[in-house]
């Protein structure tokens, strides 16, 4: 077995093989290593590469193998995570020169149980500071698209995005407040996930909005996604919102296909004039692949999601910047100018409009929930355009017209899912012609339907050939 | 006498309790305004009916 194919395997494939021997565990990490070693310098995905310690986990799962020990769902796969999970001696930076010292002496729930699946933590990645996304320098290096060098992967988990695409890791587990996790999968053409709010313990991640702080898995492959969702979800006594609903095997049924499923494009985010119209050809041709296969698809009406970005804002922004006060008050400078000026705005916000937007949060749940009265999945895309250039990101804001272009528009697509509560899900759904950057689809369904919204990936994953691209950039 | 923009923005940050840089102001200025702009559209929603719960219980659904 060539290096050079390990990393290209999904995590599926990398257990499998490290299950039966095929591979040791520890030809699959220095795989990676060498890997980073050669791209990230350019990519920027990586603020802390463990490698010894991912070396060393290695051959502890290697000698598990040899004692006939194979039942971990994640068994040798080379894991990174955002800088957001707390991970015991090593550094947790949050993307922010504020936490460049923040060490934790315990794993969050997280990563710990992607350990217990057997797992190896091969890294902590970059992110946007302090999960905010818009970061103009970040401290800790920019981080690229591999399909386009000078364009955004994303943000928040923007090192998440940019390591999958580049196979610098088998799988990651961003954060996705509002999209953090769907956003840099899209923008990267891979996959991500946010589960619903309670499904997955956020104790030792570091917050951002309390009311919607998710972990993400993000994948190179939907199988991949219900790998390790299933190792992380479930109740934890550290994090008293977690449900206690069982987890299910994520995987079962998995590949059971679409037929009798029903979809439902939500018109309100589909007919947006703003929308790249490549996007809109990919989502329509999407809607056929799904009806071929036995769906049926008509549209529905969810007619808040057009404020989505709005209300998510002036709850997340708000509620951050009431986190975040002790920085603000005490050290606004050790933060990035967009971080400082985006939360000192929020933080002036009257509280009776932050009242307003919690309000319009419930009734945009209710319209969603009404919705699903008769449909089982509900389908647009995650971006309504292609990864923006940097440029385009990290000129100061001039205009109020400014701010709503680059700032709201686009949080309304991933944005209606944190407010709801609700699961959704990212996958590659083609290519612009022009840019050549990847376009997305978005899977969203009601509450703990993670099996039906992964279901539908799948179904769509399995009639496409868009994940199997390699980005340019990616060696 | 109306506040200007930034004159605005200055009081609300002094009754935040944080300082803004003066070289600042006019761009935090510009993201609050366009922010509230936005928050506006709230008002067109009838809420009159509607009590926040803080979390969503899963045996709701």
């Amino acid at each position: 077995m060539a290096a050079q194919d390990i990393v290209f395997w999904s995590a599926a494939e990398t257990a499998a093989a490290v299950r039966s021997k095929q591979v040791s565990p520890v030809e699959v990490v220095q795989a990676y290593l060498d890997r980073i070693d050669r791209l990230d310098s350019k990519l920027n995905s990586y603020i802390t590469v463990c490698g010894e310690e991912a070396l060393a986990a290695a051959r502890d799962v290697d000698a598990s193998v040899s004692r006939g020990e194979t039942s971990g769902a994640l068994l040798g796969v080379p894991i990174a995570v955002k800088d957001q999970f707390w991970t015991k001696g090593i550094p947790t930076t949050n993307g922010s020169r504020v936490y460049k010292d923040f060490v934790t002496d315990e794993d969050g729930t997280v990563v710990k149980r992607i350990k217990a699946a057997g797992a190896i933590l091969l890294g902590k990645l970059n992110m946007a500071e302090l999960a905010m996304g818009g970061t103009q320098n970040p401290p800790y290096g920019t981080p690229r698209n591999p399909w386009d060098l000078e364009r955004t992967p994303g943000d928040s988990s923007s090192g998440s995005g940019v390591a999958l695409a580049a196979h610098l890791c088998a799988a990651s587990v961003g954060e996705d407040t509002g999209g953090s996790g769907r956003g840099p999968a899209a923008y990267c053409g891979v996959t991500g996930l946010r589960p619903t709010f309670t499904r997955v313990s956020r104790y030792g991640m570091t917050a951002m909005c309390w009311y919607m702080d998710a972990a993400a898995p993000m994948t190179k492959r939907v199988e991949d996604c219900a790998l390790v969702l299933g190792a992380i979800a479930g109740h934890d006594p550290n994090d008293p919102f977690t449900s206690r609903r069982p987890v299910p095997d994520y995987t079962a049924h998995l590949k059971d296909g679409v037929k009798g499923l029903r979809f439902g494009l939500i018109k309100e985010l589909h007919e947006n004039e703003d929308m790249h119209p490549d996007v809109k050809v990919a989502i329509e041709a999407s809607l056929d692949i799904f009806r071929e296969q036995g769906a049926v698809v008509k549209e529905v009406s969810i007619p808040l999601t057009t404020l989505g970005g709005p209300i998510f804002v002036g709850i997340a922004d708000t509620e951050g910047a009431g986190a975040r006060d002790e920085i603000l008050r005490t050290r606004p400078m050790d933060l990035d100018h967009a971080t400082r000026t985006r939360l000192q705005s929020a933080a002036l916000v009257p509280s009776k409009v932050f009242n307003r937007a919690t309000k319009a949060r419930v009734l945009l749940r209710r319209q969603f929930v009404e919705a699903l009265k008769d449909v089982d999945v509900l389908v647009s895309t995650t971006a309504p355009f292609p990864a923006p250039l940097h440029t385009a990101l990290t000129a100061s804001f001039e205009s109020a017209d400014a701010v709503r272009a680059r700032f709201f528009f686009r949080r309304s697509y991933p944005g209606c899912y944190a407010l709801t509560g609700m699961p959704a899900i990212s996958i590659p759904g083609g290519f612009t012609s022009e840019e050549r950057m990847p376009i997305s689809l978005q899977l969203g369904a009601g509450p703990f339907a993670e099996k039906t919204v992964l279901r539908a990936a799948q179904a769509y994953e399995s009639a496409t050939e868009w994940h199997t691209r390699r980005a340019p950039h990616a060696g | 006498m109306a506040l200007s923009k930034g004159d605005r923005v200055r009081e609300l940050a002094r009754l935040a309790g944080i300082t803004i840089a003066e070289d600042e102001v006019e761009e935090v200025a510009t993201r609050f305004e366009s922010l509230m702009l936005e928050l506006e559209r709230l008002n067109e929603l009838d809420l009159s009916d509607i009590q926040a719960p803080m979390v969503f219980p899963d045996e709701e659904e």
